[in-house]
C-alpha cells in the first residue's frame, strides 16, 4: 500500500489548541506593558501581534509535522515515518500488535479526529508504541478493526459486559478526594490566577479573609469544612462524569474493549491472553457505601500518563458490590484462549461464566491473625498516647491530660474496629482456575489470580508470625503488582494451599512431621548441587 | 510446564506441614568475605567511638566502660553475624525448581519453577573476586520474583548458571 498522510484537519485543531498558549502569554505581556506605562493602543497592538505570532508558529509547526509524517499499513507491518529535523522510521509487525487505543479530546472530537496509539504490549514504555496523531475518526476505527482482526470469529460477538448507569454516580463522592478536593481545587485555581498575574496574597483579600476566620472560629471553621466538602463532592461528580460518561466494557474476540469519557473519549483494548486475573477493590469509604470497582490483573499494562484521570487497569467505575462481583466473574470466565489451563475441570471451558471463585466464600484465617492485628492497634495507639502525655507529666500544664485522654478515647475504639475489620477482611480460597486472596481494611482488595499465571512462591515468616504459627504466602506473577499475598495464614494451611494451587512446585520442599516423603512419584529425581 | 505431569498429593496432615531447609549452603569462604564486609563498617565505628572517648571527654571510668562495651559489641557483631548468616542461608536447585531460604529473624523462602525462569545472571564484586566467590541471580517474569543465591564458588556459580540457562531454554512458552 502507498504512504498516507495524517488528517489535514489537524491544522485547524492545532490552531484552536494554540489558544491555550495564546491566552496566558498575551495576558502576561499586556500586564507587563501596562506596568511599563505603554500607551493603550501600542499595548493592544503588541498583544494582537503576539497572538498572531504564536498561532502562526503553532500552525507552521503543525504544517511541517503534517508534511513530514507518513504512515502505511502493509500486509506485514504498520510503518510510520516522522520527524521534522530528525527523521524517524518506526515499524511494528502486525502480528505483534496487542493494543490499539483511541483518544479524542473535545477539540479533536469537534473536528472528527482521533489519536491512535498502537502498542505491542510487551515492554510498556518508550519505543514500543506507535502514535498516529491524528486520523479521521472513521479511518481510526477502521484501522483498529483491521489491526486487531483475529480472523476466525466474526466481529460483534460477545457484546457488552457492562454499560454505564448514571445511578452509579452516587459512589463517586465516596473517596478521600471529596475531603481533600476543595483545597486541591483552590490550589489549582490559585496557580491559574497566578499565571495570569493575579496574586491573591498581595491584594490583601487573603489577609482580610484570614482576619474574618480568626475573629469567629466557631462559625468559620465548620463553614470552611462544609465548603471544602461541597467543592470536593462537586469535583468528584464532575470527574466521574468526564472519566466514565459513555462507559461501555465489551467483549470482542480475544480481547476486552473499554470505552469511556464524556468530553475526551477513550477506547482501550486488553488482550485476554494478557489477563491473569481480576481485582475487586474496595476503599473503606466506598465499601461502607456498598460499592466496589473492578480492575484487571494483566501483564504489560503501560503506566498511566500524567493527564489520564484513571488507573489504566480500571475496568469499571465504582458500582454496586454485587454487580462488581458479577462483572469480575464474567471477565474471569474469559481466560486465556489457546492455553487452556490444565487445572480447569472438564466442562468449564474458556467461555463458561459459571466459575465463581468467591461465591463459595473465603476461608477465614486463624484467630492468631486477629490477635496480631489487635496488638498492633493497641501498640500504635499507645505510641501516639505516650508522647501526648509527656508534656503534662514534665510540666504542670493545666488540662494537659486531655490530649492523651483524647487519643485513647478516640484512637482505641477506632484502632480496635480497624483491627477487627482487617481480620474480617483476611481470607483465601482456591477455585478450579484461580487463587483468591483478600486483605486490607482501609483499602480492601480481593484478587483472583489465574493459577497458571503464578511464576513462583515467596513464603515469609517473621519472628512473631513464627510464634503465632502463621506465615505470609506470596504468589509471584508477571502481571499487575508482581506479587499477591495471602497474609497471616496458618503455617500448614498456607503451605498446603500453595501446594494445591500449583501442583508439583512446592511439594518436593515440604516436610510433614509424619516423616512420610512428600515427593510425588511422577516427578523425576532431583538433581542436587553440592559445593 | 512442570506441574502438568505432577500428581496431586494426597491431603496431608495440614498442621504438621513445614518447609524443609534447602540442601546446600554457601561456600565456606563466604564467612570470611562477609566478615571482611562487616569489618569495613564495624572497625571505623568502633574506632571512632574510642577516639571520641580519648579526645573529647575527660576519660571517666564509667564512660570508658560504656565505650569499650560498645566497641567490643561492634566487633563481636561483625564476627558473629556472618557465621549466623551462613547457617541460615541455604539454596537448592532441582530439575524442576530453584529453592532458597534466608533471613534470621524473618525467614524467607523462595521457589521459582524452571519453566518460568527468564534470566540467569552471575555477578562478582571486586572484593568478592579475591575470595573466588560469585552470586547467581535468577529472575522470573515477576517484578517481585528475583531469587539470589549468594556467595558460591565462582566455578560452581558459572556451571550452575550454564545448567539453568540450558534447562530454561529447553522449556517452551513465554514464561509469564
Amino acid at each position: 500500500m502507498s504512504w498516507r498522510k495524517l488528517s489535514s484537519r489537524s491544522l485547524a485543531a492545532s490552531s484552536v489548541l494554540s489558544l491555550a498558549i495564546v491566552a496566558p502569554a498575551v495576558t502576561v505581556l499586556v500586564r507587563t506593558l501596562i506596568g511599563l506605562d505603554w500607551p493603550l493602543g501600542a499595548t493592544a497592538a503588541a498583544g494582537a501581534g503576539a497572538a498572531v505570532l504564536i498561532v502562526a508558529g503553532v500552525l507552521a509547526y503543525a504544517w511541517a509535522r503534517l508534511r513530514s509524517t507518513r504512515w502505511r499499513l502493509t500486509t506485514e507491518r504498520l510503518e510510520l515515518r516522522s520527524g521534522i529535523a530528525v527523521r524517524q522510521h518506526r515499524s511494528i509487525p502486525r502480528d505483534r500488535v496487542r493494543s490499539v487505543d483511541l483518544t479524542a479530546d473535545p477539540v479533536r472530537r469537534v473536528f472528527g479526529l482521533t489519536v491512535v496509539k498502537v502498542g505491542t504490549g510487551e515492554h510498556p514504555g518508550e519505543g514500543t508504541e506507535l502514535t498516529l496523531d491524528p486520523l479521521p475518526r472513521r479511518e481510526a476505527e477502521a484501522l483498529r478493526r483491521t489491526l486487531l482482526r483475529t480472523g476466525e470469529v466474526p466481529l460483534g460477538d460477545g457484546g457488552a459486559l457492562a454499560e454505564l448507569r448514571w445511578a452509579w454516580i452516587r459512589y463517586a463522592p465516596l473517596s478521600v478526594w471529596s475531603f481533600a478536593g476543595g483545597a486541591l481545587v483552590l490550589g489549582a485555581l490559585y496557580k491559574l490566577l497566578d499565571a495570569f498575574g493575579v496574586n491573591l496574597f498581595t491584594t490583601g483579600t487573603a489577609a482580610g479573609a484570614w482576619g474574618w476566620v480568626t475573629a469567629r472560629p466557631w462559625l468559620a471553621v465548620p463553614l470552611l469544612v462544609a465548603a471544602n466538602v461541597v467543592v470536593g463532592v462537586a469535583g468528584a461528580l464532575l470527574l466521574f462524569a468526564e472519566s466514565w460518561g459513555r462507559y461501555r466494557l465489551e467483549r470482542e474476540p480475544g480481547r476486552l474493549r473499554l470505552r469511556r469519557g464524556l468530553l475526551t473519549s477513550r477506547s482501550l483494548t486488553l488482550e485476554e491472553r494478557r489477563l491473569r486475573g481480576v481485582e475487586i477493590s474496595e476503599p473503606l469509604l466506598l465499601r461502607l457505601g456498598g460499592g466496589a470497582r473492578v480492575k484487571a490483573v494483566a501483564t504489560g499494562l503501560r503506566k498511566a500518563a500524567e493527564n489520564e484521570t484513571e488507573d489504566v487497569a480500571a475496568l469499571t467505575p465504582p458500582l454496586p458490590r454485587a454487580l462488581a462481583e458479577q462483572i469480575a466473574e464474567r471477565v474471569l470466565g474469559l481466560g486465556r484462549p489457546g492455553t487452556e489451563s490444565p487445572l480447569a475441570e472438564p466442562g468449564q471451558g474458556a467461555t463458561s461464566p459459571a466459575m465463581s471463585p468467591w461465591r463459595a466464600g473465603l476461608v477465614a484465617h486463624p484467630a492468631a491473625a486477629r490477635r496480631r492485628r489487635v496488638v498492633r492497634a493497641v501498640v500504635a495507639v499507645a505510641a501516639l498516647a505516650v508522647p501526648a502525655a509527656v508534656p503534662s507529666l514534665l510540666w504542670t500544664w493545666q488540662g494537659g491530660w486531655i490530649w492523651p485522654a483524647a487519643v485513647l478515647v478516640i484512637g482505641l475504639p477506632a484502632g480496635l474496629w480497624l483491627a477487627a475489620d482487617a481480620y474480617r477482611g483476611l481470607g483465601h480460597a482456591l477455585g478450579p482456575r484461580h487463587l483468591v486472596t483478600r486483605r486490607g481494611s482501609a483499602a480492601r482488595r480481593t484478587v483472583a489470580l489465574d493459577r497458571s499465571g503464578i511464576v513462583g512462591w515467596t513464603v515469609e515468616q517473621s519472628f512473631f508470625q513464627r510464634r503465632a504459627g502463621l506465615l505470609t504466602l506470596s504468589a509471584t506473577t508477571a502481571a499487575g503488582d508482581g506479587h499477591y499475598d495471602v497474609v497471616d495464614v496458618g503455617t500448614g494451611e498456607g503451605l498446603d494451599l500453595a501446594a494445591r494451587a500449583v501442583p508439583g512446585l512446592l511439594e518436593p520442599f515440604l516436610a510433614g512431621k509424619s516423616s512420610e516423603p512428600r515427593i510425588s512419584p511422577g516427578l523425576p529425581t532431583p538433581l542436587y548441587w553440592t559445593s | 510446564m512442570s506441574h502438568d505431569s505432577a500428581a496431586r498429593a494426597a491431603k496431608p496432615d495440614v498442621s504438621a506441614t513445614t518447609l524443609r531447609p534447602p540442601r546446600n549452603q554457601a561456600d565456606r569462604r563466604a564467612i570470611s568475605w562477609w566478615t571482611v564486609q562487616a569489618m569495613i563498617l564495624a572497625v571505623p565505628v568502633a574506632g571512632a567511638a574510642v577516639a571520641a572517648y580519648w579526645l573529647f571527654t575527660d576519660r571517666s571510668t564509667w564512660l570508658g566502660i560504656v565505650t569499650a562495651v560498645f566497641a567490643a559489641g561492634c566487633l563481636l557483631l561483625a564476627v558473629a553475624a556472618p557465621r549466623a548468616y551462613y547457617r541460615v542461608e541455604r539454596w537448592e536447585v532441582t530439575g524442576e525448581a530453584v529453592y532458597t531460604r534466608k533471613g534470621w529473624l524473618t525467614h524467607t523462602w523462595r521457589v521459582a519453577p524452571m519453566s518460568r525462569i527468564q534470566t540467569v545472571d552471575t555477578a562478582r564484586g571486586p572484593v568478592q573476586r579475591l575470595f573466588g566467590l560469585a552470586d547467581v541471580t535468577v529472575t522470573t517474569g515477576s517484578a517481585a520474583g528475583a531469587i539470589k543465591i549468594e556467595a558460591l564458588d565462582h566455578e560452581l556459580a558459572a556451571e550452575l548458571a550454564r545448567r539453568l540457562t540450558t534447562i530454561t531454554q529447553a522449556t517452551p512458552g513465554d514464561a509469564t
